[in-house]
């Protein structure tokens, strides 16, 4: 019985559109955080006197210290675009699909 | 059974309270563990009532919600080890420390894009349900178990020889002793508690933490007029680094690569620690997951942002105070070298120096509480490997009972506990630094690409992911052991045979292609059974249609 389930949300038209979406968005949010995570890394790596710098003249913070932080914050914002996207998009469609099935 | 717990805890509370009078030892911070430890034994008695099948046991019953387990998980991630070494390297290196509390954080986006909601989907109690979703359970389970144990191992040493060292420094009790503490409160917690009670132990502890952590910060933050660079000017100004605090320095400069592969690590890491996917089987459904990601990622770059006011506060505040110092004759002193109980110590001392022996017990008291919870996680984690894979799945072959799998649980529970005191009294005086490090390279080049590739490539065959995951599991070992960490820092040879100590660069994607590699040249009919049930397990990953009540086998 399950098996028919599954043969259902596999030809559901809603299935398919879900499952590229989703794909498309958690690849592309995925592709976001390795630039920004492998920027970062390769700057410091490759181009440390970049980050050595300080902000500005009075300043004693570095850009690498500042970057650092924007670089932390980047992380929780993109996994919270991240859901705000799957709680009003992917969420809806899945329910339609699951009111279909069952 | 509440009779043996207060019997335990009576039994503890004797030895550390006549260690008051020990050298070095700290009444506000023993009067606030045994407060701490009086709390937690009730909320295991109550969890003890609760937990009676092998889901209560494994996963809550799956009843935890996605902000209670996000508070656990950023208990489980901001262990001991990572508070006190990460604000210890901020403080020699200042801008080095970065690296690690950045890549930590980075695993979180990688779990939540990759894998969290599909895991959540697909798994009952851990990630090995996951990659035996469709492919052969047996040798599949065995490279999952194999990696996993290996990974709780060294992470099990790591934090049972710091914590015992931290122990000694703060309470004055003896090493063997504060060691056998914590695995007897750890199998307590879990032997009675299950994960209800390991849950909860750790998200009481993550929030003391965030509170003495801010709290803390705070109290830095005030002596420089809460401006935090008039905080680095003076730490710049006063550490023999100089502007070389603000920069990433001679330890990345000096080899580009080990820095990208220690990055990779890190990143990837998160995703393969099997103590840490448990976790995601704690909440109902994919939606709560995705919850848990959001709070436990906001709460530990909150921490770590913390970690780094600690840090550079530290350099900026420690030196006004010569007794935290083993000083010279003339009153001078190295602020590098000669710290006491280490530079480890750096946050504890700066507790102290801003809060008084109040902070510094409510602190010490803490992160006590923080090495018990993380080993209790641990070994669970552990017990779930033993009972749940090898046991029930491979020796078993699915044909015990809830009953037998949950004794055998507990019997590991016990096994682990005894053998976590035994190794942190062996490796007492052993260079453990590399362990934490190994342990993460083994999650990323293990049982990441193969939890990844299973869920997501229809490719994926069993022949594909064990050749691969062994392959990832063996380069990252076998690296580490010869290069400078183990090679010359523990075996004393000379000169390292590999050139830098961080495998990840290498093992990681030797993992992947291998996996691809003898998975496309998998011309068997079971693999052709696997590739066509890739579409099965999309639709449950997907959908989670099937999850509830469903038993894989």
């Amino acid at each position: 019985m399950q098996r028919d389930v599954v043969a259902e949300v596999l030809k559901h038209p809603k299935y398919q559109e879900l499952v590229k979406r989703r794909t498309r968005v958690s690849m592309s949010f995925f592709g976001l955080t390795l630039l920004i995570y492998a920027g970062f890394i390769l700057t410091m790596a490759y181009l440390p006197e970049v980050f050595a710098q300080p902000l500005g003249t009075t300043w004693t913070m570095s850009v690498g210290l500042f970057v650092g932080l924007l670089v932390a914050c980047s992380a929780v914002i993109l996994i919270a675009l991240y859901t705000y996207f799957s709680n009003k998009v992917f969420d809806p469609l899945l329910a339609a699909i699951m009111r279909d099935v069952q | 059974m509440n009779k043996l717990l207060w019997g335990a805890l009576l039994a503890l509370a004797a030895p550390a309270a006549f260690a008051e009078t020990g050298h070095g030892a700290n009444t506000e911070a023993i009067v606030m563990f045994l407060l701490f430890i009086a709390g937690t034994m009730g909320i295991t008695w109550w969890a003890a009532r609760k937990t009676q099948t092998t889901s209560d046991f494994y996963t809550a019953g799956g009843g935890i919600s996605g902000f209670q387990n996000g508070l656990a998980i950023a208990g489980d991630y901001i262990s001991a080890a990572s508070f006190l070494g990460i604000a210890g390297m901020v403080y020699v290196s200042g801008y080095y420390g970065v690296i690690y509390a950045i890549g930590f954080l980075f695993g979180w986006p990688v779990v939540m894009f990759l894998v969290a909601e599909r895991l959540r989907n697909l798994g009952r109690y851990n990630f090995a349900d996951v990659t035996a979703f469709r492919l052969e359970q047996t040798p599949v389970r065995i490279l999952a178990a194999s990696a996993s144990l290996l990974i709780i191992a060294l992470y099990l040493i790591a934090q049972m020889v710091g914590a015992g060292k931290l122990i000694v420094l703060l309470f004055g009790i003896e090493y063997k002793f504060a060691v056998v503490i914590i695995g007897a409160l750890m199998m307590i917690y879990v032997f009675f508690g299950g994960m209800t009670a390991t849950t909860w132990v750790q998200i009481i502890k993550a929030v003391l933490m965030l509170a003495g952590g801010t709290l803390l910060s705070a109290l830095v933050l005030y002596a420089f007029n809460f401006s935090p660079d008039a905080m680095l000017a003076e730490a710049v100004t006063v550490h023999p680094y100089a502007e070389e605090l603000m920069s990433p320095g001679e330890a990345v400069t000096s080899n580009p690569l080990n820095a990208l592969s220690l990055g990779l690590a890190l990143a990837f890491g998160t995703a393969g620690l099997p103590h840490i996917l448990m976790r995601f089987f704690t909440v109902s459904s994919a939606q709560e997951a995705r919850k848990s990601v959001i709070w436990a990622s906001s709460f530990i770059g909150y921490f770590y942002i913390l970690t780094f006011i600690i840090g550079f506060g530290a350099i900026a505040l420690l030196v006004r105070h010569p007794e935290f110092f083993h000083g010279g004759l003339d009153g001078s002193f190295n602020m590098l070298t000669d710290l006491i109980g280490g530079t480890n110590m750096a946050a504890v001392h700066l507790s102290n120096a801003v809060g008084g022996s109040l902070l510094l017990g409510f602190l010490a008291a803490v992160t006590f509480a923080t090495i018990v919870a993380v080993v209790a996680g641990l070994a669970l984690a552990g017990a779930a490997s033993i009972a749940h894979d090898l046991y029930a799945n491979v020796i078993a072959r699915g044909r015990s009972t809830e009953k037998q799998e949950m004794r055998i649980s507990k019997i590991s529970i016990l096994v682990l506990g005894v053998l976590s005191i035994l190794l942190g009294i062996i490796f007492e005086d052993q260079n453990v630094a590399f362990m934490v490090g190994l342990a993460f390279a083994i999650a990323a080049s293990a049982n990441f690409p193969v939890l990844v590739l299973s869920i997501s490539w229809r490719g994926c065959t069993t022949r594909g992911a064990v050749m691969g995951g062994f392959i990832g599991l063996l380069v990252a070992t076998v690296w580490v052991v010869l290069s400078k960490t183990v090679w010359v820092d523990v075996f004393g040879n000379a000169e390292p045979i590999i050139p830098f100590p961080n495998p990840g660069i290498v093992s990681i994607p030797l993992a992947f292609i291998a996996i691809w590699f003898f998975s496309i040249t998998d011309r068997t009919a079971r693999a052709e059974r696997e590739r066509d049930a890739f579409d099965a397990l999309t639709v449950r990953s997907q959908t989670g249609i099937g999850r509830s009540g469903a038993v894989a086998h």
